[in-house]
């Protein structure tokens, strides 16, 4: 099967700035993928290449197996739902949702009746006649998306498009376009630099850092196996452990990771450190224990016994749960 | 202790402020009434209305009139034009440079108008470009450009850069964008940018006794009526005239570009 979208040793430089340096990439159609990263990692101007504002250095950039690297954003079969949505002010939201129509030469009735079809799937059935600067953030954001998808991209493309949101309406959000992509059966393609939304919503990600891809693949296989210690940073509250301590722990003298959920306290082990904080988090309690250089953090299920801060405890974890890491 | 109410103090100073700014454009409406025509004798002797049939009458007052709305019109289209594509070019572009020549294109409103005008003067002497219609219309382009272009700018900073993107991300084409998306966006931007710089042209004096030769716009023949004392009122009802013609514009500029944080006017 043809890959939605491809990257082939893509690089874009702006002078001295490597914002991305030989990204390979496969996006596989109907896939959610989310590209991951802290700002200036590169993600979002992988988007731009995609949607064509940007154009590679060098490589190639594959869309259905097109190489699209030389065609510019309106004949590009991709669509955009912007950061800041960039509705057209001066429209009513019916306009807005049509405007991709309207450029093609679509007539009047069609495209107006088209762009309630989309304002339905949005559920902003009746909101047609205002204009941008009277919805809130939540209903912009739909109609940004329904301005999209009115053109019926073969791949949608998703820049931080929950970032400007409240945390609850964010997590409406999360499900309904997780719903939408289900239902439409599309290739979304969605930039986020938040590791939580990432992992909960993609069913692929690729973790940006300093333009460079560090790990693609499945929120699990990120999460529970990090490639390097910036991974582990930064998706997960795991623990890093530096070689020392995975050496006192049992392992070889690498960096390693190892998640809270898989850290238990004990009586004695060969790793101790007193308690220096503790968080309660319904489901559990968070503590937080201080090895020499390293803070460790282990996750007590509700109902075992918390050990009191300023005291002193040993770690113990499944041998398997350890996971060894690259060292960049 | 700050008070949300202003002090008595601040209230009457700020009244004499105003009173003392606005009062003598009432002065110059009241004399367009007196009886008197030879000296502004305070309190007018009576009030009348025939200096504005006079004023008709008179064939010395139409050419200058003309000439003034003909100058004033060609100006502010050229400066539509080139001041709107100024704007889109800066605003879109990352040169080297890029700076200086903003700098260079606003310059013309921060140099004194004689500066302007002695140098267009000199450079039209040089070029052996004779006085006419066209060389007063160069000299207020200069400046009207100026307005135009810093209206355009203004809103092409407010306007949210996104909307060109996601117009060309939607399937829009170059022309299509500028047409559905920029132009109704700029538009009252350019509507009020083209008013400001038609009353500013239409009431101009300085720039113009240097381009303009032996012809005489409104206002230069105002200058010059008002050293002779025949039928001086028929002056203050012209003035009312410029006084209508530049600034009904300037105030349906300012409505228009209200409630943003740009600048419509800047003193000229």
């Amino acid at each position: 099967m043809t890959p939605a979208v491809e990257f082939a040793n893509v690089s874009r430089h702006f002078g001295p700035v490597k914002a991305v340096d030989g990204v390979d990439l496969t996006i596989v159609e109907g896939s959610f993928f989310a590209m991951l990263g802290p700002s200036g990692s590169g993600k979002t101007t992988c988007l731009r290449l995609i949607s064509g504002f940007e154009k590679p250095t060098t490589g190639a950039i594959r869309i259905f197996g097109e190489d699209v690297s030389a065609t510019p954003p309106h004949l590009r079969n991709v669509n955009t739902v912007f950061q800041d949505y960039a509705l057209f002010p001066h429209m009513n939201v019916r306009d807005n949702v049509a405007y991709g129509l309207m450029v093609k030469g679509m007539g009047r009735a069609r495209r107006h009746a088209r762009a309630e079809e989309m304002l339905a799937l949005v559920k902003l059935e009746g909101y047609g006649d205002r204009k941008p600067a009277q919805l809130s953030g939540g209903q912009r954001q739909r109609v940004a998306l329904a301005r999209a998808l009115v053109n019926e991209p073969r791949v949608l493309l998703l820049d931080e498009p929950l970032g400007a949101l409240d945390l609850k309406l964010r997590e409406a959000m999360q499900d309904e376009l997780k719903a939408l992509q289900h239902k439409l059966g599309l290739t979304f393609v969605f930039v986020t630099h938040d590791q939580h939304e990432a992992l909960s919503m993609a069913d692929h990600l690729a973790v940006f850092n300093e333009g460079r891809i560090a790990q693609i693949g499945t929120p699990q296989d990120i999460y529970d196996r990090p490639a390097t210690r910036f991974v582990a940073d930064f998706v997960g509250s795991s623990n890093v452990l530096p070689p020392e301590l995975t050496r006192a722990l049992g392992g070889p003298a690498q960096w390693a990771s190892l998640r809270p959920e898989a850290t238990r306290l004990a009586q004695t082990g060969p790793v101790s450190g007193t308690v220096i904080a503790l968080r309660y988090l319904g489901a559990g309690t968070r503590v937080v224990i201080r090895a020499g250089e390293t803070e460790i953090a282990a996750l007590v299920p509700a109902g075992q016994p918390v050990p009191p801060e300023g005291t002193t405890t040993a770690i113990a974890f499944d041998r398997n749960a350890l996971h060894l890491m690259g060292t960049d | 202790m700050l008070s949300d109410r202003p002090s008595l103090l601040l209230k009457i100073t700020a009244i004499g402020g105003l009173l003392f700014l606005h009062l003598p454009i009432l002065f110059i409406f009241l004399y367009a009434f007196t009886t008197e025509e030879r000296t502004y004798q305070f309190p007018p002797p009576g009030l009348t209305l025939k200096w504005f049939a006079v004023a008709w009458n008179r064939a010395d007052i139409w050419p200058p009139l003309y000439l003034s709305l003909k100058v004033a019109a060609i100006a502010t289209v050229l400066a539509m034009i080139l001041g709107t594509l100024a704007a889109a070019a800066m605003s879109r572009a990352r040169f080297f440079g890029r700076d200086q020549l903003s700098l260079l294109i606003i310059l013309p409103i921060a140099l004194p108008g004689v500066i302007t005008g002695m140098s267009l003067r000199s450079a039209f002497g040089i070029m052996d470009i004779p006085f006419s219609t066209w060389t007063i219309v160069l000299g207020h382009a200069t400046f009207c450009i100026v307005i135009v272009y810093n209206n355009a700018v203004a809103r092409m900073r407010r306007l949210s850069g996104g909307i060109m993107e996601a117009s060309a991300d939607l399937g829009a084409n170059a022309f299509q964008t500028f047409r559905h998306v920029l132009l109704p966006n700029l538009g009252s931007a350019l509507l009020a940018g083209g008013m400001l710089a038609f009353a500013l042209s239409f009431d101009e004096v300085i720039v113009t006794t240097f381009t303009a030769g032996q012809q005489s716009t409104l206002p230069i023949w105002m200058l010059n009526e008002l050293v002779r004392p025949r039928q001086r009122p028929v002056t203050n009802v012209v003035a009312i005239v410029v006084f209508a013609a530049t600034f009904l514009p300037i105030l349906i500029a300012y409505y228009l570009t209200r409630g943003g944080s740009e600048t419509a006017g800047m003193g000229k």
